[in-house]
């Protein structure tokens, strides 16, 4: 069969295929499609022959299958360490394959390559700092999703989540309406307690620009207010804007790369346009992969630097808490045990390791942050990386991917685990869900609001009315 | 005055008292009735199709079906009071609860918001990230009144006849204060303007205690005797204790169907909050509807 309804080659574009694909309960009818969906062989060798760089090629030639990479893997370890799960076979099994073969692979071929592409890995390149020749199969698959995605391969929630980016230039159906309304509502539901409370739009010149992850704005605007509240007592000069406020890309887990260049790009010209001295993204990991470290190279940026310095949550929060513009009262520091999830995405992929715990220095009552191990650039995925915690169909083989982190967290025998970012939040969320153990989970914003010294002036004036 | 209401349901029958409350509220008072009910919780971080549903708690995938079936249960469930009250619509909506609540009270513009203690509360893990109980974060961040009703015998059954207004002098209290005599105008009832004096936490001598509570006295006769203007059917009352059972109490004797206090808490941490708030054990205790006021808008 040439091409399905809701699974072909064709990106979603429009509101009527998203709802229309969005209805398809499960992606039932998507997944009876795919089976039937034909392989452009001659694109697909094509595409690989444009696009596959020289640097893939040599890493495919290279490897010397000499399985160093192997307990590298989280997910080798977790699955039994079957030796389908090592790093470079799994590479070997699927891109080989495609390579070898010239494109010339067949519909159960593409869907096996699929469930490994999104389901055996988690595009968290930890292997590639063990393999002897600096092999880094993140990399590859994230390569190889690309192509699935333009022959159709692709998990039904990652096609969704590609075209919500490119309708709603969101992950979620979040019109620019919906989006400033929300940040009203968040101004006036805080500014009682928080006399003075902004959240302005479209400031120009502003000294920052902050963007955030969607569904901040779709489920949790509480979110949006307590960065506001933190700006809001640092004395900051900010403002968000009205478009280009979405720093998250399904498309970069789907492989949608036109799609990941289409959003970073309205993010871009937000910053154009409002000319922030620097900008701020959200505790969100692939958003800040997604904007600040891949971004640049998929709007073409020649200096591979966002337009303005873009920052992590994580570094703005830092250097609060270090110039003293945010001050912690020491009675209210944590004083329990609690442990630290290292982001993949701004830890090991932008090295942003000791930042993180500098804050920790601020916030956790000396001798109660407990590293997990390993740690810093070399600990393990979350589990639900990569788009994984988003995907129906692979949520066994998810719930398997989460037994590694646990086993990391019970080990440091805290309860409280501080994830900044959105996926790690919400695979620690999970895991305690699956695999119930007591734990509870934080982002940096809420826990720092909690024990912060408010300054008088901007306490909220009413005379207290007991006697 | 044309009123609208926002009954916030589980459907399950720990929000019968509520919906009992607003249903015979909507229709004593000529009110648009609002069901509004949270289907499910997002499970994934994106491509929120999938639900935990609000009362089975188990996932399910959001589509039309689903939502018709959702709606059709709450028809039946409501049968009876939807067939007498022409004026209502019935909401529905996805997400947290109390943040959707919230969201349908600003953009429907609601004079009031209806609820049972554990009304759309999920126990899943999911939420627990978020802490704080939903009736908890509702009445805080309601710019309404948020109307409790915790179990079916508080459920009112008539119109208003005695309000009891229970002040701790702050400023939430003032918006409060306004509301219970609008209330009390409106409804032509009677109104006990209440502070208890709270001697939990500190050890004083008997004559203290009767000092201290002819200072009371005087400062509630003060501070909301003048504005109380051509209203004259109510009394000030001072008695000392733990200030929520002490509430309770003077409902109780007054024979009240309404209390109506602020819910006045500095605590950012829900859950800190929710542990000392007096407003959550009144709300508990009490047996008849209990309303609180957090915000000088919409009262
Ligand atoms: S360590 Fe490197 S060379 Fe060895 S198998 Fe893994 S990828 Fe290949
Ligand atoms: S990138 Fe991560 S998940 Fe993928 S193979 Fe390497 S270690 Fe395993
Ligand atoms: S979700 Fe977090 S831990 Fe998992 S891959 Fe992404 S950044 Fe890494």
């Amino acid at each position: 069969m040439p091409e399905g309804i809701l699974c072909n080659k064709q990106p979603i574009v429009t509101d009527e295929q998203l709802k229309l694909t969005l209805g398809d309960k499960s992606g039932k009818q998507y997944y009876a499609e795919m089976e039937q969906l034909d392989v452009d062989t001659d694109k697909l060798w094509s595409t690989i022959q444009n696009t596959m760089k020289s640097r893939l090629k040599t890493w495919l030639n290279i490897c010397a299958k000499c399985g160093l990479c192997a307990d590298s893997c989280f997910l080798y370890e977790c699955n039994d360490r079957v030796p389908e799960q090592v790093p470079s076979y799994k590479i070997h099994a699927t891109l080989g394959e495609i390579v070898k073969r010239k494109g010339k692979v067949d519909n159960a071929f593409m869907r096996k390559c699929m469930d490994i592409a999104w389901s055996w890995c988690t595009c968290c390149n930890r292997c590639g700092q063990f393999c002897p020749h600096g092999i880094d199969m993140g990399v590859m698959f994230s390569y190889l999703r690309g192509l699935l995605f333009s022959q159709g391969f692709v998990p039904w929630e990652l096609k969704i989540g590609s075209g919500m980016h490119r309708v709603y230039k969101a992950q979620m159906d979040v019109t620019t309406e919906d989006w400033v309304d929300t940040c009203e509502w968040m101004a006036d539901e805080n500014s009682e307690e928080w006399p003075g409370l902004e959240i302005p739009i479209d400031k120009e010149d502003a000294d920052i620009m902050y963007t955030i992850n969607a569904r901040e704005a779709k489920h949790y605007p509480e979110d949006i207010a307590e960065a506001a509240i933190l700006f809001h007592v640092a004395g900051e000069n900010w403002t968000m804007p009205s478009e280009g406020w979405e720093q998250t890309s399904l498309t970069l887990f789907a492989g949608d790369w036109e799609g990941c260049k289409q959003q970073v790009l309205h993010v871009y010209d937000a910053i154009e346009r409002l000319r922030p001295k620097r900008v701020v993204g959200t505790e969100c990991g692939h958003a800040h992969r997604a904007t600040v470290i891949e971004g640049p190279y998929w709007a073409g940026r020649e200096d591979g630097q966002p337009p303005r310095p873009y920052i992590h949550y994580v570094e703005w929060l830092a250097e609060m808490l270090r110039t003293g513009r945010i001050k912690i009262d020491p009675a209210k520091r944590i004083k329990e045990p609690v442990t630290l999830q290292d982001s993949c995405n701004y830890v090991r992929n932008q090295g942003l390791k000791n930042i993180t715990r500098e804050i920790m220095s601020y916030i956790v009552e000396p001798g109660y942050f407990v590293e997990m191990a390993p740690n810093k650039e070399y600990n393990y995925c979350c589990g639900g990386g990569g788009g994984f915690n988003g995907i129906g169909k692979y949520r066994p083989q998810r719930n398997i991917a989460l037994l590694k982190k646990r086993e990391q967290i019970l080990a440091t025998g805290c309860k409280l685990v501080v994830a900044p970012c959105h996926n790690c939040w919400d695979a620690i969320r999970d895991l305690e869900e699956e695999y119930p153990m007591g734990l509870r989970w934080s982002f940096l914003k809420p826990l720092v609001i909690k024990m912060m010294i408010v300054p008088d002036h901007l306490k909220p004036q009413d005379e207290e009315g007991e006697e | 005055m044309k009123k609208k209401i926002l009954l916030a349901t589980t459907g399950s029958p720990a929000s019968f008292g509520a919906a009992r409350v607003a249903f015979e509220m909507a229709r004593r008072y000529d009110a648009e009735l609002l069901l509004f009910h949270v289907a499910g919780v997002p499970k994934k971080g994106f491509s929120y199709q999938e639900v935990s549903d609000v009362r089975s708690q188990e996932a399910v995938q959001v589509d039309e079906d689903y939502m018709a079936w959702v709606e059709e249960e709450l028809k039946t469930t409501y049968a009876k009071q939807l067939e007498e009250c022409k004026n209502s619509r019935i909401i529905l909506a996805n997400g947290l609860p109390h943040r959707e609540i919230l969201r349908a009270a600003r953009s429907e513009d609601v004079d009031m918001i209806v609820m049972g203690a554990h009304s759309g509360d999920s126990s899943a893990s999911y939420s627990k990230g978020y802490p704080g109980s939903t009736l908890q974060r509702v009445a805080k961040a309601a710019k309404c009144p948020v109307m409790t009703v915790h179990r079916e015998s508080a459920s009112y059954m008539g119109g208003f006849s005695h309000i009891v207004f229970a002040t701790d002098f702050s400023k939430q209290s003032e918006s409060a204060f306004k509301y219970a005599l609008s209330m009390a105008k409106e409804y032509d009832c009677e109104m006990t303007l209440f502070h208890a004096l709270d001697i939990t936490s500190k050890v004083l001598a008997q004559s203290d205690i009767e000092d201290k509570l002819i200072t009371l006295r005087k400062r509630l006769r003060d501070v909301y005797g003048p504005k109380m203007v051509d209203f004259k059917n109510f009394e000030v009352d001072v008695w000392e204790g733990n200030p929520y059972v002490e509430i309770v109490k003077i409902a109780r004797e007054r024979m009240a169907d309404l209390i109506v206090l602020a819910h006045n808490t500095r605590e950012l941490d829900p859950e800190q909050a929710s542990m000392g708030s007096t407003l959550e054990q009144v709300i508990l205790r009490a047996n008849c509807p209990v309303v609180s006021v957090n915000r000088p808008d919409k009262v």
